[in-house]
């Protein structure tokens, strides 16, 4: 058996709802005219969260230099917070000529002596898979010294897209961690949460809701996350995945592997959390688990609507367009309507058929879906009297000119707008947006324009 | 001023260290109606754009070649290269393309010379592994590439015009207010590259597709053409020769860094003396005297500190050399890559290393002076903070500030003064 993933057997997913047999491979990027990250990238965000375990880029500086720090995928382990360090090999000149493997396997004993981390990641990129380290080989020699997994990940950026790292990354955990312990105690509605990061707290906005209903987190990938639950996640009732299609492959396989059922959610706005809820409870099979999920559902609800009503009356007829790409097209979409807001324009330039086709059923049928919205967008915001644009910074400038409020939804946020809790964080951005006199301000002219 | 030193280790751990791509990516965004190409996997150009637009607030134009791993054996750099100058011009139209390497085409051994002579289309290249050097020499070679190919020689000079090469982490305004500076003693100043105009966080009719800003192709063949050259930092030695290689008439000026009373009294009698002027503007005299004041004012907190600074080599000669004249104690100065400046710094150790040697040497001091990942750093350890360089994501408006000159020396010392007057009330 190969040591690393194949990477034709992962691009065609069977449970993926996009993947045609006749469509060319997704991975083939345009020279010139390509925009978002690498594999590395990918599996950095699906890895990097397990704040337990050290993650080492075997590769020049660029790949980690301008990369650590950026994600703010919170955790509560005790110990040395690992997700906010960097380590890298940064090889020279040197390593590239004579190779970089005795380089990686000292820093590999430095990292496991000094931060005695509860596993090592070990990650491939393009400069140190071209010229042929054997990190796999490197791995297993350390986790034999050590006692401690070492990962490798053979995802360095040139084998593809941000979405593919993240698929291989998820192969990697389940070749080298799932199945290697034994969990202390398996409660009957034990559950693993896949691809949630808990970027910016995301996932404590709803966990204790999971924990009041006696659902058991058993293990996350990552958020939040420890190598030794992750190690024994073939032990859950149920995958719950999160938000990201990229890591079905390996939800597929658990079910496959371990006869352990899946299902795909997100927590964001009102009644996206509330049937997210409602199908874990649902998918556990427990007549009396899901009368208690309704119930618990409802007095949240009740208690958001109360802290709601204010803004209600705020939002009472704004409307908004919204220019972001992927799933936020429609979920930031649903989080905005929870909040009395119209959508009355989405941008799905950059979204897959699922999200396109959810985006439709989120907006109605006058919703526009804009295709190109950098054009359309100012069109739309005139025909419609929108009040607000959610949009990446390059859009700020249509907002100034059509003197309407704007709202940065693509810089790194800073607090959740996940599940109950996260929607009156976002009431209040767009409370605060609404109500600032920057945006006509900024629009005035200047003493010496006519 | 004592030995540099490094650790001997296998790796960076918490690495402040930036690659050479990143700093050609910035000389590129200094040229008005640029696009920037990375020549790579499209990670480099994803991480790249993501990096600076944080830093600068600013939307980023750059695009990529974006190796993937069947080109990565198959092409010499011919396909994605003149693929990628195709796709870019049908969509915009640029003064000039800023082509640029990372490891990976320099590992399987791209002819760039050769590929970019097939190109039908202005465009500069320059060869940038991110397996060697850092930030300083990816924006130094960017920068001589540019004068390389792209400037004019010349015999004849145009008597008050005079080149100024600023190191890449002068901020924009900086570079601005150095300017202003020169110009007051009667020159007319062209800066190359220029972020002064182009990442200055101005709100523009922009959206991003190009570098909006900065100095025009125009301008950069006509270089060759001044009566001087003014080389800021040392890591803009090698850009300064290869423009006075374009005209031999060409008189250069160097300086270490701009930072404190001496080094700009140092730049004020060398403009004097270029200018031939017996006195400097009434505004220099002013600001002279309020940079006294404030070394007065603010030696007694400064005195009693110690600090680590961490920056890019020429940002760190300058940082220190400021801190120094109010008399504090630099006990730790960390560079991310070798330079010659090093050598000059006076500070207790001079190390090349990363935030894990830092760390290592946290009795020594009380107060940081660095860039973003400093901050954690400061804030385990509780120590003092004031952020300077690379990257600035948390705090706004680090293109609108200014250490150098009379003026900014002033405002730097005052920053400090205070973060240290902080530090003590909270430490009570």
């Amino acid at each position: 058996m190969s040591t690393k993933p194949n990477i034709r057997e992962l691009l065609a997913e069977s449970a993926c709802e996009h993947q045609q047999p006749q469509k060319k491979a997704c991975n083939l990027p345009t020279p010139g005219a390509t925009t978002g990250g690498c594999a590395f990238e990918g599996a950095q965000i699906a890895l990097f969260p397990f704040a337990d375990a050290a993650h080492l880029v075997h590769g020049p500086i660029t790949c980690v230099g301008a990369s650590w720090e950026t994600r703010a995928t919170l955790s509560s382990w005790p110990g040395r917070d690992l997700t906010r360090m960097g380590f890298t090999t940064d090889i020279g000149l040197n390593d590239v000529i004579f190779s970089g493997e005795q380089k990686l396997q000292d820093a590999i004993n430095y990292i496991a002596t000094r931060y005695r981390p509860q596993a090592i990641f070990v990650y491939a990129t393009c400069v140190t898979a071209l010229i042929g380290d054997d990190i796999g080989l490197i791995c297993r020699r350390a986790t034999a010294v050590h006692g401690i997994p070492c990962v490798p990940v053979h995802a360095p950026g040139l084998v593809g897209s941000k979405n593919l790292g993240s698929r291989i990354a998820g192969e990697e955990v389940l070749r080298h961690l799932i199945g290697t312990a034994e969990p202390e105690q398996t409660p009957p509605f034990a559950i693993n949460l896949i691809g949630e990061y808990n970027v910016t707290g995301d996932m404590w906005q709803y966990s204790h809701l999971l924990e009041e209903l006696g659902i058991h987190v058993l293990s996350t990938l990552s958020g939040d996350g420890r190598i030794a639950a992750i190690r024994a996640a073939h032990r859950a009732r149920l995958n719950v995945i999160v938000c990201a299609k990229s890591l079905i492959s390996q939800t597929r396989k658990m079910q496959q592997r371990y006869g352990i059922p899946y299902i795909s959610l997100s927590f964001y706005g009102k009644r996206d959390t509330s049937a997210g809820l409602v199908a874990i409870a649902a998918a556990l099979g427990d007549e009396d688990l899901l009368a208690r999920t309704r119930s618990l559902v409802a007095r949240e609800e009740a208690a958001l609507e109360e802290k709601l009503t204010p803004y209600r009356e705020r939002f009472a007829g704004k409307k908004a367009v919204l220019n972001t790409g992927g799933n936020k097209s429609w979920s930031i979409a649903a989080a905005l309507q929870d909040l009395g807001i119209e959508v009355v324009a989405t941008a799905v330039g950059k979204s897959t058929e699922d999200d396109r086709d959810k985006a439709r059923e989120y907006l109605g049928p006058h919703g526009v879906l804009m295709t190109k919205p950098a054009q359309q967008q100012a069109q739309i915001i005139d025909e419609t009297g929108a009040h607000l644009l959610l949009a990446g910074g390059r859009s700020l400038y249509t907002a100034i000119k059509k003197g309407i409020a704007f709202i940065d939804v693509n810089q790194e946020k800073k607090k959740s707008y996940g599940a109950y809790s996260g929607l009156l964080n976002l009431a209040e951005d767009v409370a605060n947006a609404l109500d600032s006199p920057v945006f006509e301000l900024v629009g005035r002219r200047a003493p010496w324009e006519k | 001023m004592g030995e540099v030193t490094s650790r001997s280790k296998p790796l960076q751990v918490n690495p402040f260290k930036l690659s050479q791509p990143l700093g050609a990516t910035l000389a590129f965004l200094g040229v008005d109606g640029c696009m920037p190409l990375m020549h790579g996997g499209q990670g480099c150009t994803s991480f790249t754009k993501v990096y600076f637009t944080r830093h600068f607030g600013e939307p980023i134009a750059i695009q990529t070649t974006a190796i993937s791993d069947a080109v990565a054996v198959l092409d010499g750099g011919d396909y994605s290269i003149i693929e990628a100058v195709r796709n870019i011009t049908a969509k915009v139209k640029p003064c000039l393309i800023g082509l640029h390497t990372t490891g990976l085409p320099e590992t399987k051994g791209d002819d760039l010379r050769g590929v970019a002579a097939q190109v039908d289309f202005p465009l500069v290249w320059v060869n940038t592994p991110d397996y060697e050097g850092g930030l300083e020499s990816g924006w130094a070679l960017a920068t001589t590439a540019l004068i390389a190919q792209l400037t004019e020689s010349a015999d004849l000079i145009i008597g008050e015009k005079m080149v100024l090469l600023p190191h890449v982490s002068m901020t924009p305004i900086e570079v601005e207010r150095l300017r202003l500076f020169i110009e007051s003693f009667g020159f007319t100043v062209v800066v190359m590259p220029d972020l002064s105009t182009s990442l200055d966080g101005h709100l523009g009719q922009k959206q991003a597709a190009l570098s909006s800003g900065g100095i025009r192709v125009d301008d950069i063949s006509a270089l060759a053409n001044a009566n001087w050259v003014m080389s800021v930092g040392a890591s803009m030695k090698s850009c300064a020769a290869q423009l006075q290689r374009k005209n031999p008439a060409l008189r250069s000026l160097h300086f270490s860094h701009l930072h404190g009373l001496q080094a700009t009294d140092a730049l004020v009698t060398a403009l004097l003396a270029a200018s031939g002027q017996a006195r400097p503007a009434d505004s220099v005299r002013r600001w002279r005297a309020r940079l006294q004041d404030t070394l007065l004012d603010s030696h007694f907190l400064l005195g009693q500190t110690r600090f680590l600074v961490a920056a890019e080599a020429d940002q760190l000669a300058g940082v220190c050399a400021a801190i120094g004249e109010a008399g504090g104690k630099v006990t730790v100065a960390l560079a991310p890559t070798p330079s010659p400046v090093l050598a000059e710094i006076k500070a207790d150790r001079v190390l090349v290393g990363d935030l894990e040697d830092a760390e290592d040497l946290a009795t020594d001091y009380d107060l940081i002076v660095g860039g973003g990942h400093c901050e954690a750093l400061a804030h385990r350890l509780g120590k003092g903070f004031v952020l300077r360089g690379f990257p600035s994501w948390e705090q706004m408006g680090n293109q609108l500030k200014t250490d150098c000159l009379y003026e900014g020396g002033a405002y730097f010392l005052c920053e400090m003064a205070n973060e240290i007057a902080r530090m003590k009330h909270h430490g009570e």
